[in-house]
């Protein structure tokens, strides 16, 4: 009733308003927005996608703007609190009066700011939290890029599974107890019913945990031998740490946090050549362009923040641009959600899969490439191209 | 000049406040709350309507710490359980919001008695840590009890609607937090100068000699729990009204130190301490934005990689040079402002 | 038996770190009457300092902790010299508050200098796995259980023998009565910041060794309170014996029942004990004379 009656109140708003009723827009500038985490342990994704934004809007704006109105991305910090992420949306939505909102920290984040979203009709492009809670339900403007982490680990499974053959498999899990958790664990469990292996052992932590001796002592009484990893950064690397130290001969699929640098300088030293899935190129000539894109319009500084976020968040920008110029003059939200809708095909240079909205979920790039680590020279390898699981 | 303020009749001692011009400040902020709405942006309200809830959460607190000297961090733990449990029975239930806020405040209440029982035989630190203890105990079942909480994935609240007008947005909400908030000040005022109110600061000042005097410690005790969780149960009903989404990230066990931070800043003990250390600490983050806005050199290269971690070190600045001048609080301040007003010209 | 003996090792290991962050949480507590909330930040900020000297030096432990030590104390100095000096006689609430102030900044101030992005750090120390028995240690585990060892050695040394660790009991049994003796309490205060700050250097590093170093360290001062109140939060080496047994009863409880319940369970632990002993395991009990 409700999705109605606000389809019914667009239309009118469209039919009668002129376009200058949409904030944010004026003859020379669109605004929008960004809302992320730039304080605390988290801080590395707000930075890196802060960076992703800027390089996105400096190489469109360098292209004469979106139909001659340049960017402005106006950033607000949310320490990874849903409760600030609100405030922080509210203040963008009244007082910066933006007109789309490109950045939304984390799922719960995103989750808080979701009515906000639909009540503003705020074009959004979720990049870096694509969890299912973002996407089912679909919310009409709102957009997801990147692939769950529930196919990620089914993915990586998938290939251990059928490439690697590890001998008599037993397969393990140890997640988060939050919805970033419960993703992981829907890729795991699909992979186990699907390829009829031995499910070994669940273990949930608390988000913040340090210390995973007890955990990793229980997956080697289980006798482990493919673990899902879903331990992010110096949790991960404590894991393979703890796990190297009891001797365990496994093979690790996990978080896609662990492709960034600083998490493989903690996780190699435990030499386990694990599996990474994630939906943005890691090396290769396109990532090697982006780079060169990067220098150029990113300070020293900030190139050494770049991390996997902020490639996606150079995607969601370009995608979101390319719907604000297929409006032409006339730039309204309505219209660009009509036409993120209708998006097909985008080209992302290579950095992701292209982006396609034209489905009921709204969501896109869920194509995942599998990378493997060389856990010697801290490189990685990949071994699928982009992939839908 | 005035020589003095005389009391005769006990009944003076405990009336709210004798004094007229006290009465007519009140009725101005009170209408001046009442119109802010109007001259506001919608931005603004939205942080009144924060830092009303803010107020509520630290009135209830201060019940607990300030006037009965049990020392809380267990404060993020009730929020939640007040906000998870409006969310439920919102949605789940379908309970109409006039029955699930309150019931909030009940169910917050009733965990309180559970959460109370240690303090009647520890005190100070002790106190609290067990008090901490039990908001990650509280974080942990709600986390675990899926069926009940849906868990980590967490609760849209949305339909909160009395007589058509939706309490989540705008001026409905704000005049709902404010109704609510003018309501708990005066609950808290009123416990204050009844009998409970004296057998909880009697408790505070020496609880052995409290119980010699014939004041059930254990009643009393427990009494202070369910009150100041009641109140704060009902803030976090507020929060997910006005957020309109519950996850357990939501309430963050700093939450419950901010909590202390802003009793203690206010004043321990002192209602008007504790209206003004929240509405002082809800609003400084944005006194320090603005501040930045105006006067830092945006374009300095330095400023703009850290002005969020710049902002942050200043809140914590501010909040050690403002003890560093004022420990007794913000109530202290403004009691040194009333004396030199009332005593003026001269010094005392 | 020997996922046992593995989950009682490693319980050992994360306990020493919780007993090292609670001596010194209980060494303040004991001295000045202040619960120090920014302990944990104390301790991750030293143990970011060390992290520098060590990637510029690039010291072995042992010169590494004889450099981090003296500068911890020196930063402990300053801190209670700045903050905490100038309450000198304010309610004990607002100093306990100032210390929340305290640890906001510092938290603010480790991501401007380093960053947030984690590093790892061994300090100096090999990475190559070492038997007792049949139970597998990294080295850095094995420090940081002797180093828990020998602090509180030092510790109990310092407090029973030493002129000024009597002079510092004096001062936590009657702060005014000590005063008349011709103790200089506001010099305990700050040789009992000085030696928290080196005790929480000692945590930190250590702690990094083991557990990476990264700015969410902090939290690590939370998670220690079980370990303080277990301990009686004025004892120095109850703290100690608190964090072993935390340590401990965590791994146990996550190696035979699950459920994510490590991190509660020495919360529930210490809400069971005080409900027998209100002053903790190893607490002095308060005797009130009405």
């Amino acid at each position: 009733m409700r999705n109605k009656l606000l389809a019914l109140t667009a239309c009118l708003l469209a039919s009668t308003a002129s376009y200058a009723a949409d904030p944010g827009v004026s003859d020379t500038e669109i605004k929008i927005g960004d809302v992320n985490i730039m304080t605390g342990p988290a801080s590395f994704i707000g930075r890196a996608v802060a960076v992703g934004s800027k390089i996105a809007a400096a190489e469109i704006n360098e292209a004469g703007g979106v139909n001659g109105r340049k960017i402005t991305i106006v950033t607000e910090d949310d320490g990874y609190i849903p409760a600030r992420s609100f405030q922080a949306l509210t203040k963008l939505i009244e007082v910066d009066e933006i007109f789309a909102l490109n950045g939304t920290s984390g799922t719960a984040n995103v989750l808080a700011m979701m009515p906000l979203i639909e009540e503003n009709n705020l074009p959004t492009v979720v990049t870096t939290a694509p969890n299912e809670l973002v996407y089912d339900p679909v919310r009409p403007s709102v957009f997801t890029i990147g692939g769950s982490y529930s196919d990620a680990f089914y993915g990586q499974l998938k290939y251990i599974h059928e490439n690697l053959e590890p001998e008599n498999p037993v397969y393990g899990l140890i997640r988060q107890d939050d919805d970033f958790g419960g993703a992981i664990e829907h890729g795991y469990e699909r992979a186990i019913e699907e390829f009829g292996v031995k499910d070994g052992l669940r273990v949930r932590f608390k988000k913040g945990t340090a210390n995973f001796a007890a955990e990793v002592a229980q997956m080697k009484q289980a006798g482990v031998n493919v673990l899902a990893n879903g331990g992010i950064i110096a949790g991960a690397a404590n894991i393979l740490g703890e796990a190297r130290k009891l001797s365990m001969d496994m093979q690790v699929a996990s978080v896609w946090s662990e492709d960034m640098p600083p998490s493989v300088n903690l996780s190699a030293p435990a030499g386990y050549d694990y599996l990474v899935a994630d939906y943005v190129a890691l090396n290769g000539p396109d990532y090697d362009r982006f780079m060169e894109k990067a220098r150029k319009y990113a300070s020293e500084e900030e190139v050494a923040a770049i991390n996997r976020y902020t490639l996606v968040t150079y995607v969601g920008l370009s995608a979101l641009a390319e719907a604000m110029k297929q409006c032409g003059q006339e730039l309204t939200r309505d219209c660009t959600i009509e036409k993120l809708r209708g998006l097909k095909n985008f080209d992302t240079q290579g950095v992701a899969a292209p982006i396609s909205f034209d489905n009921e979920q709204q969501l896109s790039g869920t194509a995942l490439a599998i990378y493997q680590l060389n856990a010697a020279d801290k490189s990685f390898k990949r071994l699928t191209d982009f992939t839908d699981y | 000049m005035r020589t003095g303020h005389f009391k005769e009749a006990t009944g003076q001692l405990v009336a709210l406040s004798d004094s007229r011009v006290v009465w007519f400040f009140v009725a101005l902020l009170l209408a001046a709350c009442v119109a802010a709405p109007f001259l506001l942006g919608n931005y603004q309200v939205t942080l009144m309507v924060s830092a009303l809830i803010a107020v509520i959460g630290a009135v209830g607190l201060n019940m607990l710490t300030g006037t009965t000297g049990l020392i809380s961090l267990g404060q993020a733990g009730f929020l939640a359980v007040g906000a998870y449990t409006n969310a439920i029975l919102m949605m789940d239930y379908g309970w109409p919001v006039w029955l699930s806020l309150p019931a909030g405040g009940l169910v917050a209440a009733l965990i309180s008695i559970l959460v109370g029982v240690p303090s009647l035989r520890l005190k100070g630190l002790y106190l609290a840590i067990t008090t901490l203890a039990f908001a990650f105990i509280i974080n942990h079942i709600i986390l675990y009890a899926e069926p009940l909480t849906h868990g980590p994935n967490g609760i849209f609240v949305s339909g909160a609607k009395v007589l058509g007008v939706d309490l989540q947005r705008g001026k409905a909400l704000y005049y709902l937090t404010l109704g609510t908030t003018v309501l708990v000040v005066l609950a808290a005022l009123n416990i204050q100068r009844s009998r409970v109110g004296r057998a909880w600061m009697a408790i505070r000042d020496h609880d052995i000699a409290a119980r010699v005097m014939g004041v059930d410690l254990v009643r009393y005790k427990l009494l202070a729990f369910m009150v100041s969780s009641f109140i704060v149960g009902i803030a976090g009903g507020l929060i997910s009204l006005q957020i309109r989404f519950v996850n357990i990230d939501v309430f963050a066990l700093i939450l419950s130190i901010e909590a202390l931070a802003i009793i203690i800043l206010g004043g321990l003990g002192s209602i008007a301490g504790a209206v003004l250390g929240a509405l002082f600490l809800s609003f400084l983050p944005e006194v320090i934005r603005l501040f930045f806005e105006t006067f830092a050199d945006s374009s300095s290269n330095f400023y703009t990689s850290y002005v969020y971690e710049i902002r942050g070190i200043a809140y914590g600045v501010v909040i050690v040079a403002f003890l560093r001048l004022k420990p007794e609080g913000l109530i202290g301040l403004w009691r040194d402002i009333r004396k030199y007003w009332s005593n003026w010209p001269l010094a005392y | 038996m020997d996922f046992l003996l593995l989950l009682i090792s490693t319980g050992l290991v994360s306990g020493a770190a919780y007993g090292l962050i609670a001596m010194g949480f209980a060494l303040i507590f004991k001295s000045t009457g202040v619960v120090n909330f920014a302990q944990g930040e104390l301790v991750m900020l030293t143990a970011y300092i060390s992290f520098t000297i060590y990637s510029t030096f690039e010291l072995s432990f042992f010169p590494l902790m004889l450099v981090t030590i003296p500068i911890s104390m020196l930063i402990g100095l300053v801190l209670e010299r700045v903050f905490i000096r100038p309450m000198l006689g304010e309610p004990v609430f607002a100093i306990v508050m100032v210390t929340v102030g305290l640890a906001v900044i510092l938290r603010g101030i480790t991501i401007m200098i380093w960053g947030p992005d984690p590093f790892n750090f061994t300090a100096g120390l090999s990475t190559n796995v070492v038997y007792l028995g049949s139970i597998p240690f990294y080295p850095a585990q094995l420090y940081l259980i002797a180093a828990l060892g020998v602090m509180t050695l030092l510790g109990w040394a310092f407090l029973r023998f030493t002129r000024m660790g009597i002079a510092m009991r004096a001062v936590a049994a009657n702060e005014t009565a000590a005063l008349l003796v011709g103790i200089s309490v506001s010099r305990i205060h700050a040789v009992a910041w000085m030696l928290s700050a080196a005790i929480a250097s000692v945590a930190g590093v250590l702690f990094a060794a083991n557990y990476k170093l990264a700015p969410d360290l902090w939290f690590q001062g939370l998670k220690s309170f079980p370990a303080v109140i277990l301990g009686g939060m004025d004892s120095v080496i109850g703290s100690a014996m608190a964090g072993l047994i935390i340590g401990v009863i965590e791994n146990l409880f996550q190696g035979y029942i699950g459920q994510g319940l490590r991190e509660i369970s020495g919360f529930i632990v210490i809400i069971i004990v005080l409900m027998v002993r209100p002053y903790g395991l190893f607490g002095s009990k308060d005797i009130e004379r009405v």
